[in-house]
């Protein structure tokens, strides 16, 4: 077990491609740190430097106090999973399980001993002689996690692991990779794009955007107190709904309608009074925002919506909604395009909302969940 | 919604089988009249009209190719010369395709095109230089002027096909034996070679092939009984003043025997799925 640090990483291909620029991260003795960012993003080439499978341009990186940077893979003492999961074919279970052992010159009985150990610890006691063909995703996946588990490495690197699962599967080795970390309290960096794993999985998370680290917090800190728009509408599902508008005093003022603000909302944010009489831009999650003839809404100041499309989702109701605002691109390439030309907000209701599609409505919001960014860096207020 | 068949539907079915069965009988006649004759006595192949069975059933010509030990030699020669031939290209091809398929290297992209040029020099232009060049190198009438000659026809074609099956193969698989403490060599040998068995048995039945068959090289640089191929032992038999065909179809039999062999035994090999369950 070991930290893992990079000071200054930077990655640059021939064309003058910057995939990753100075990258700064700390990852704590036996943390367990997500790489997050949007497809492109170079959270994998990231991942890729620190396993020596790509050159470093530039910067150091240590693993365990050792500056690694001209190690080649088999010298950092580390282990990945592949998001393919890379398994050998023509080995069984045991034999791709057993194999960084078998190439450290390790006896029989000692392979065999720790197999057997990983095996029961990842419940694949039973499919030791079967070949990669032969097994289930979720199987593959465990057995990519036991070859990775069974050098005892200072880190575990992870590259989208789960991402060939169905959701169900999906969610399952979510859970089970969490305890197993905790468990062998090995250091993990794991690189994803989905958001849902970086909130459920990490103890902290880094937000990588254009090869930038944009930030690197808690789940809950990042939920909370986005640095700026891009996370903010990064982390969260759907995403934050972002709209310009204007401080007029304490309201906002957006297109035909005025949202109050209250003095903790001054109080909270200091700079926030500089922009008065300038455009802003705010943010409210989905979540934030509630239908007014529920009780949950009745305390909360009301916005008119015209309610475009409703999924229903059994536990919840997705929202979407057009409302008299300019929306503002919070910057995520992979933002999923779910506002058509008629919708430029989703929120989230209670299954017992009766919204139908088509319907005017006045949309409760919670003022005291408002985010704000500047206009022209959008950076957080 | 089942489709209706139509009498001009049912006649081009007619009509296509009529042209398959056509096609088969213009193939596999030659083979027929091969297997046929071989088992004839040299009188009944010169016989009008010709038989299209065997009146009489004769091994004679197996026996006299079989113990004669010049003949046999021929059999030795081609395949020891296509034996070896076949292992030393696929172990060159192998390492050059694997530098292909998994390096960056100065000079990769002309090196590719300079292997692929090869190929459309028609080999017979190059009789007359490697005449000389065998002479030369005073190893004319020797198993090393075949087999060297041989590799510089097989070797950029292998390459081609081996690069082109490595490239199938996921490069994950190279990096997770670089991550579990292997190098580029413990990938080759440990992972990609056993999973390219495929690609390896189609290079060896195309190096073999070619090697089996192969005539004007072998014409041209032996000269000695001891030294000729199989190829040359057939037309040997075609005398000033006699033709024993029925010899020359028995060793045509023989000597397509060990092909019809090797594709039997590969057959499973050129089947895909090597790698199922590695990536996915």
């Amino acid at each position: 077990m070991a930290e893992v640090i990079l000071e200054n990483i930077c990655k640059t291909y021939g064309n003058n491609f910057h995939a990753i620029d100075q990258l700064n991260l700390s990852v704590e003795d036996g943390e367990f740190l997500i790489l997050v960012g949007p497809s492109g993003c170079g959270k994998s080439t990231a991942l890729r430097m620190i396993a020596g499978l790509e050159d470093v341009t530039s910067g150091s990186l240590r693993i365990g106090g050792v500056d690694v940077v001209d190690m080649p893979p088999k010298d950092r003492d580390i282990a990945m999973v592949f998001q393919s999961y890379a398994l050998y074919p023509h080995m069984t279970v045991s034999e791709n399980i057993a194999f960084s052992m078998r190439l450290a010159g390790k006896p029989k009985a000692e392979r065999k001993k720790r197999v057997d150990e990983i095996a029961k610890t990842l419940q694949l006691t039973s499919l030791l002689d079967s070949k990669p063909a032969n097994l289930s995703g979720g199987q593959r996946q465990r057995v990519a996690m036991g070859r990775a588990m069974v050098r005892e490495p200072a880190a575990f690197l992870m590259d989208e692991p789960l991402s060939n699962l169905d959701a169900k599967l999906r969610v399952q080795m979510r859970a089970e990779i969490t305890s197993l970390q905790k468990q062998l309290g090995v250091t993990t960096i794991y690189v994803t794009h989905d958001q849902t794993e970086a909130m459920t999985m990490g103890d902290r998370v880094a937000v990588l955007k254009g090869g930038v680290l944009q930030q690197v917090d808690t789940p809950k800190r990042l939920y909370e107190s986005p640095v700026n728009a891009f996370v903010a509408g990064f982390i969260g599902s759907p995403s934050m709904n972002l709209f310009e508008a204007t401080l007029m005093g304490d309201e906002l003022t957006v297109g035909a309608f005025a949202i109050r603000l209250q003095n903790a909302a001054f109080g909270r944010r200091p700079g926030l009074k500089s922009y008065a009489g300038r455009k802003v831009v705010f943010g409210i999650r989905p979540e934030d925002l509630y239908d007014s003839n529920l009780e949950s809404g009745r305390k909360y100041q009301t916005i008119p919506a015209k309610v475009t499309s409703i999924e229903e989702l059994g536990s919840e109701h997705i929202v979407h909604l057009s409302i008299d605002a300019a929306r503002v691109d919070s910057g995520d390439p992979d933002a999923v395009q779910d506002f058509g030309m008629a919708s430029n907000a989703v929120a989230k209701f209670e299954p017992v909302s009766a919204v139908r599609s088509g319907s005017e409505i006045r949309l409760a919001l919670d003022d005291t969940k408002l985010h704000f960014f500047d206009p022209e860096t959008h950076l957080a207020i | 919604m089942r489709k209706r068949h139509t009498t001009k539907d049912r006649l081009i079915t007619v009509a296509l089988h009529i042209a398959l069965v056509a096609g088969l009988f213009f193939a596999a006649f030659p083979i027929y009249w091969m297997l046929s004759s071989s088992f004839k006595s040299n009188t009944e192949i010169f016989a009008l009209p010709p038989t299209i069975l065997p009146k009489a059933f004769t091994l004679e010509a197996y026996a006299a190719i079989l113990g004669d030990p010049v003949k046999l030699r021929f059999f030795f020669n081609s395949y020891f010369v296509a034996f070896a031939v076949t292992v030393l290209t696929v172990l060159i091809a192998l390492l050059a395709a694997y530098g292909f398929s998994r390096f960056n290297f100065r000079g990769k992209g002309s090196l590719n095109t300079l292997i692929i040029s090869t190929q459309t020099i028609p080999p017979i232009t190059l009789l007359i230089p490697f005449f000389g060049l065998v002479v030369s190198y005073r190893i004319f009438d020797t198993y090393t002027a075949l087999i060297l000659t041989y590799l510089v026809f097989t070797l950029p074609y292998a390459i081609l096909l081996m690069t082109g099956y490595l490239n199938t193969l996921p490069r994950d698989l190279d990096e997770a034996v670089a991550v579990d403490g292997g190098t580029s060599w413990t990938a080759l040998w440990r992972v990609i070679v056993p999973i390219s068995l495929p690609g390896i048995v189609a290079t060896s039945v195309y190096t073999f092939l070619l090697c089996w068959n192969e005539f004007l090289f072998a014409l041209t640089l032996t000269k000695s009984a001891s030294m000729r191929t199989v190829p040359i032992g057939i037309q040997l038999l075609m005398g000033q003043h006699a033709f024993e065909w029925n010899q020359m179809m028995a060793m045509s039999v023989l000597g397509s025997l060990p092909l019809l062999l090797i594709y039997l035994i590969a057959q499973r090999f050129f089947l895909a799925g090597m790698t199922a369950g590695s990536v996915k």
